[in-house]
């Protein structure tokens, strides 16, 4: 053991979940220390805020469809959190973002209605919250699908001919971004966007292109420093409504998202320590009374009343299934909820199908404390239940749950304060 | 409908059929070469790709190994490029007979296979992940090869040569007039068009199908037992040296490095069906256990895929009980009109990749004696076209080609370095829109992401160069996404089934592809 | 294990890639020139084009920096710079090294040629005319920021005086930076350590391999860090005693580097230094955590900007530093998000990478100018030196800071 550091709460992951759990708990006076091995969920993800995108049928409306569930599925995560906690922490998510680096920059929408968003392959995906530069996807006027080669993550013309298909009238433009290398992706785009000079030359050719369309939309790519200003100088330059679609990662506004929460938990004196992965817990009863972590030349140990277990799912490895079928927690050796008895089918056949394994997730109460373990709350995608890509609500109940942790860590703690001696 | 005229109507496009198209092309004979599916789609490219030292056979089968030994340097002469040259260990591990190691080395003298033995350390130094406890190492010639390059190779040859490659077109009747095979009829399963073929001479070489096909023809006793095997690539190469169990050949006793991969295998599983594509779970334990004597730490290492082979088994016992099998080979043809009184038919099976070329030989020419004919076999001083320059394929060859191309080349699939120029040729080469035949030629999708990045992209491409519909594009990368999670979905555990949450959450998330119209 | 068996387990890392492009957002490299086609690229794309024996066909793995951000950004634990090490390694044995990479990766025996000329040398590394010819004769580049010999050595001024004696001890590693070129440094670190009670001892010591590691260089690096742990490890093995560093990079080196790079894993010197070796503004948050720092802090009434080098990220402890400046009166921070400075210790130097790390050191020389700061405080001290470079502001180590708020 090379050293140790005390703190009021230890987060594992720097996710959605774990950056929100951490900046509400560093907001509400707590000494919050977050530990990642990395970066990760948000620079994959869209960018926006889905809630419940399919209930399986597509949602119109997230705050109805959200009841329906919480009825059907006990189980879910949304069940254990509750509506009310979803449209608070979304409240709280547009707040920050709008207070946040990116000036003018904000998430539009919520519960009454999901947009419908054209994805990159042009099907119109539900989603509750999204960035401003993506809102003019929803609609039924005609639009122009740009192509900005060399980006090969991003193809406009299939984009365009499935939205045709889906009853949007849509045509595709191609047209190449200079001074790009050949194997561009979405990161370099995004910085020739952020240089006004190369965005107005972009202008003045595409609007060469541009016949009778109503809006036009771009792959993710609008900005990366100042996506509103980027966003806004093109609508003018281009005379319209102008989108992006988010495609293959990276993800453009997903970073911006990880940018948005990231300094909001900065700015409430939050720390954070990177590269360094959990590897074990210590255990006293029902407590975790540390966790270890790996640094340069040995491990760290970080000690915490509190611990929020952000860590990602089986997605980051968090959770493992190894090559005997057996799963586990890897970070903390906790409980699991939700894996197929031996013998009974982990995945099913079809690609498209409802899996049972990716289900599973750490157990939990209905305070989102682990079985076991009351000073260990899991959020996000390490919960059980939740089928996030299939349903469209990942980062839904990354918020949620990121929030409701908060609320549970910090409200023990008034009661422990306020308590008879 | 089409009728083609041709000397030699070769039905099965595994690396046999290839073969003797190839052949008969280069005898001067006109050749057509049908296939089902895809060239090479049936067992040729299902098992691990080994060109044999002989050394598997040299106790068990020596006459099997003699022609593995003959054969191995004929490969390398002319097909040099669809090679790697990747050596092989023969090892005895704690779990094998020390004793088979004596006889083993015996074995290869006598069969004339090229083998010295080496002691544990070089090997470890050499295969650092090999198993520290193996007691006893023989060097010995074992090489790769590209099946797809190879056969693609053999079908371009034949081509050039004037023979007709019909991939995709399934036999769907044996035309015979009285005692005669005079050909038969195709349907492309693409078009449903139908073509007739009539042939002077018709080679079986349906592999594992044979006995479905010779049905086809009337003959009821040509008996196929196949034996269902599974592979299973891991994500990278364990081992750069194929590394063998030196024992009696059995199950999961070899681990092939290919291209980027590396693959054990394998296991027998008798099944009546050759389209049987059954993997059970207790394979794959059985594969993984016999991956971790070889490499420790195997189990701990990302699995890829995992997809069946079946071997064509075949013995012939006719209806007087005796063996028809000729004893001085390891293969068996068939000739019909002497066995069964069913004139200008042939079948060719048994034997094993390595010594296709021989057994294309043989078959031609027992079709030139039907033919009675006089053309004598120049396969083995003719090299295919890809290998004139005799180099052997180097793993370093993509990446050194992306080096001098950094900037300009565009990689569209970036775990195999596949380009975007490579793509859009291969497409327009294949006059194909099966992602699944662009995936085999190119190896667009096999790397760890299993087109998890790429097949977006390779759509995207597809659609604007080919004038598809949207439902057709969508349909190819649907179908592509099925095909892959088959061979995903019984090894989807540790490193794979985090690649495969990645995948999905690109795929049913952000692109939602689950919601494509079809 | 030996060197094949260490680097299989860092190949093997590459298992646990599953290609989502993380680490090629946070590469400063890649992100600025086409030269250097990025770090999943070169680590875990390329690593299985690779076979060990065979020649090594790739120019492109030169351009990495060896900043190690991918590593530290992977969520998946790939082990990216440490595969793209040993592929330079294997690149540089094969093409051979340069006249000019053997000569600015031994700061040892430059600092010990340049310190008795000191007045003469540095005047001469800022002719121009000399840089022009330095610039052709060894390709360093003719901006390039060399340092200045400080004409003393640190480790003379520390064999003049003895430590008070403390039942709390360290040993002093001080690396090649502030032995030759900044002194003031180490005997800053000195009086801050002794100002919370610790003895402080300045053993003999050499350089830590880290240049002669970044350049490809194994075995000449091997035989130095060892060379290193060895005159340090009899110190620690009282199992109370530590090593403390302000070379982030030195010190990285020591605690991981080099027996991940290196495969010195199983040697038990680096091992034991490795685990007993501590940054100095680590131990001082570690005891401000135990509530044992002195915390007699004066107030600093300034705005600085500050800078975590990349290989201070790779320590994998979080910025330590800005936790002890806000014990500081007064003081104001401004915490720099962009990346890298670009000099990645001796790569921005080299006449072919210069503009390079100027071009990644970019986004931070804009920050700091927009920070509103008079002074960039950063532990490393290659960092330092770029960084006022570009920016034409002071630069100093934290402990600075401390040091002055301390009132030493």
């Amino acid at each position: 053991m090379r050293g140790e550091l005390h703190f009021d709460v230890v987060v594992i992951g720097v996710g959605t979940a774990g950056l929100t759990a951490g900046t509400r708990l560093a907001e509400g006076g707590a000494r919050v220390c977050v530990v990642a091995k990395g970066v990760g969920s948000t620079h994959l993800a869209p960018g926006t805020i889905d809630v419940l995108g399919y209930g399986p049928d597509r949602v119109e409306q997230p705050a109805r469809a959200l009841q329906e569930l919480i009825a059907a599925q006990p189980e879910h995560p949304y069940s254990l959190l509750g509506a009310e906690r979803v449209e608070e922490a979304l409240e709280w998510f547009r707040a920050t973002a709008a207070g946040g680096p990116f000036e003018g920059y904000t998430y539009l929408g919520g519960l009454d209605r999901n947009h419908l968003l054209p994805t990159a392959v042009g099907v119109l995906r539900p989603s509750a919250l999204i960035p401003e530069t993506m809102a003019a996807g929803d609609g039924e006027s005609r639009v122009c699908v740009v192509g900005t080669p060399p980006l090969r993550d991003f193809h406009a013309s299939l984009c365009a001919a499935n939205l045709f298909q889906a009853g949007v009238p849509a045509r595709s433009v191609q047209l190449k971004v200079e001074g790009q290398r050949a194997d561009a992706n979405a990161l370099g785009l995004a910085r020739t966007f952020d240089d006004a000079q190369r965005r107005a030359a972009f202008c003045a050719d595409l609007s060469l292109h541009l016949r009778g369309e109503d809006r036009v939309g771009l792959p993710a790519v609008l900005g990366l420093d100042d996506p509103h200003g980027v966003w806004r100088d093109l609508e003018h330059r281009l005379g319209r409504p102008v989108f992006e679609i988010p495609t293959l990662p990276p993800s453009v506004p997903g970073m911006r998202l990880f940018e948005i929460l990231r300094s909001a938990f900065r700015r409430a004196g939050g720390r954070l320590v990177l590269g360094s992965e959990v590897v074990a817990a210590e255990r006293s009863d029902a407590r975790v009374t540390a966790v270890r972590a790996r640094a340069a030349g040995g491990e760290m140990r970080y000690v915490a009343p509190w611990i929020v277990l952000a860590s990602g799912g089986f997605a980051s490895g968090a959770i493992e299934l190894d090559s005997r079928w057996v799963t586990s927690d890897r970070v903390l050796g906790l409980p699991l909820h939700g894996v197929p008895e031996a013998g009974q089918p982990r995945f099913v056949e079809p690609y498209l199908g409802d899996h049972p394994m990716a289900r599973a997730g750490v157990a939990v109460d209905g305070e989102l404390r682990a079985e076991g373990c009351e000073n260990v709350l899991v959020v996000g995608a390490s919960l059980p239940g939740a089928e996030p890509w299939r349903e469209g609500s990942g980062e839904g109940i990354a918020l949620a749950s990121g929030f409701r942790a908060a609320e549970v860590v910090l409200s023990s703690e008034r009661a422990a304060a306020e308590a008879p001696a | 409908m089409v009728t083609l005229r041709t000397d030699v109507l070769v039905i099965g496009g595994g690396a046999t059929g290839a073969g003797v198209a190839w052949d008969a092309a280069l005898r001067g004979l006109d050749v057509v070469l049908a296939e089902r599916k895809d060239l090479a789609e049936g067992t040729s490219g299902r098992f691990h790709g080994l060109v044999h030292s002989g050394g598997r056979y040299a106790v068990k089968d020596p006459r099997a190994a003699e022609e593995c030994v003959a054969e191995n340097r004929v490969l390398r002469n002319i097909a040099a490029d669809t090679l790697e040259d990747t050596g092989g260990f023969f090892v005895t591990t704690p779990w094998d007979d020390p004793v088979y190691a004596d006889r083993f080395a015996e074995g290869c003298l006598a069969t004339g296979v090229q083998c010295e033995e080496i002691s544990p350390a070089q090997a470890l130094r050499e295969e650092p992940r090999l198993n520290p406890d193996i007691s006893r190492v023989f060097r010995v010639p074992d090489a790769n090869v590209d099946v797809w390059k190879l056969v693609w190779a053999l079908a371009r040859g034949a081509a050039t040569r004037g023979a007709q490659v019909l991939p995709y077109h399934a036999v769907v009747a044996i035309d015979r007039e009285g005692d005669e095979v005079t050909g038969a009829r195709l349907r492309d399963a693409r078009t449903g068009e139908e073509t007739v073929v009539r042939a002077r001479v018709t080679v079986n070489a349906a592999g594992a199908w044979a006995g479905q096909l010779a049905a086809l023809a009337g003959i009821d006793d040509v008996r196929i037992l196949p034996g269902r095997g599974i592979m299973i690539a891991m994500n990278h190469r364990l081992v750069n040296t194929v590394v063998n169990r030196c024992q009696m050949p059995t199950d999961g006793d070899i681990i092939v490095p290919v291209r980027t991969v590396c693959v054990i295998g394998t296991t027998d599983q008798h099944t009546d069906d050759p389209d049987d594509h059954t993997v059970l779970e207790s394979e794959v334990d059985q594969m993984l256990d016999d991956g971790e004597k070889l490499v420790p730490g195997f189990r701990r290492a990302r699995a890829l895929r995992v997809w069946t082979g079946v071997r064509p088994l075949f013995e012939d016992v006719k209806a007087d009980g005796t063996l028809t099998r000729d004893v001085t080979r390891s293969h068996t043809l068939l000739d019909h009109s002497h066995r069964d009184g069913v004139g200008r038919f042939l079948t060719i099976t048994g034997g094993k990749l390595t010594t296709f070329r021989l057994m294309a030989e043989h078959t031609v020419d027992a079709v030139c004696r039907a033919l009675s004919e006089d053309r004598p076999c120049t396969t083995t001083a003719e090299p295919l076209p890809g290998s004139e320059e005799r180099r052997h394929y180097n793993l370093g060859e993509r990446l050194g080609r992306k080096e001098a191309r950094l900037a300009d080349e565009q990689l569209i699939c970036d775990c195999e370095m596949v380009s975007r120029s490579a793509l859009e040729d291969g497409i327009r080469r294949r006059a194909t829109t099966n992602l699944d035949d662009i995936r085999r030629l190119l190896r667009l999708g096999m790397g760890p992401c299993q087109g998890g990045f790429c097949m977006y992209r390779a759509t995207g491409v597809l659609h604007g160069l080919d004038g598809m519909t949207s439902q057709q594009a969508n349909g190819a990368l649907l179908d592509f996404l099925q095909e892959r999670w088959k061979g995903i979905r019984p090894v989807l555990y540790g490193d794979q089934l985090r690649q495969a949450r990645l995948d999905d959450w690109i795929f049913q998330g952000t692109l939602d592809v689950g919601h494509l119209s079809t | 294990m030996t060197e094949t068996g260490l680097q299989d387990l860092v190949r093997g890392s590459l298992d646990h890639c599953v290609k989502c492009t993380i680490c090629e957002t946070a590469c400063p490299v890649s992100n600025v020139t086409p030269l250097f086609p990025g770090p999943k690229y070169v680590g875990p794309q390329a690593e299985r084009f690779r076979v060990g024996d065979e020649p090594s066909v790739e120019w492109s793995v030169d351009y990495c920096s060896g900043c190690g951000i991918c590593t530290q950004v992977c969520p998946q634990e790939v082990k990216i710079a440490e595969i793209n090490a040993h592929a330079r390694g294997k690149l540089k044995r094969q093409e051979g090294v340069p006249l000019r990479d053997r000569i600015i990766t031994r700061p040892t025996v430059l600092g010990r040629l340049g310190t008795p000329v000191a007045p003469v040398a540095n005047l001469a590394l800022r002719l121009r005319p000399a840089r022009i010819l330095a610039e052709k004769l060894l390709s360093v580049h003719r901006d390039a920021p060399v340092p200045k010999f400080a004409g003393h050595r640190f480790s003379r001024w520390a064999r003049k005086r003895t430590s008070p004696k403390s039942e709390r001890r360290i040993v002093y590693f001080h690396g090649c930076g502030t032995e030759y070129y900044e002194p003031w440094e180490g005997q800053k670190v000195v009086a801050v350590l002794e100002h919370n009670g610790y003895e402080v001892e300045v053993p003999k010591q050499d350089c830590c391999g880290l240049p002669l590691q970044s350049s490809g260089l194994f075995d000449d690096a091997r035989k130095v860090v060892l060379r290193l742990a060895r005159a340090l490890a009899p110190y620690v093995r009282d199992g109370n005693t530590i090593i403390v560093g302000n070379a982030t990079s030195c010190t990285l080196m020591l605690k991981r580097e080099a027996r991940e790079i290196l495969g010195l894993e199983d040697d038990p010197d680096l091992k034991l230094v490795s685990e007993r070796t501590y940054d100095i503004c680590e131990l001082l948050d570690e005891l401000h955590d135990r509530g044992e720092l002195r915390t007699d802090f004066q107030p600093v009434p300034e705005t600085i900007a500050y800078h975590a080098p990349c290989q201070q990220q790779g320590h994998w402890i979080g910025k330590p530093a800005l936790e002890l400046f806000r014990l500081i009166p007064e003081l104001e921070v401004r915490e720099m998000t962009a990346r890298c400075c670009g000099i990645a210790g001796t790569y921005g130097l080299k006449a072919e990478k210069y503009e390079i790390a100027m071009d990644v050191g970019r986004p931070l020389f804009e920050q700091v100018g927009a920070s509103g700061a008079t002074t960039v405080a950063c532990d490393s001290e290659t960092c330092r030196w770029q960084i006022t470079h570009a920016t034409d502001r002071p630069s100093v180590h934290p402990i600075d800071l401390l040091h002055r708020a301390y009132g030493l």
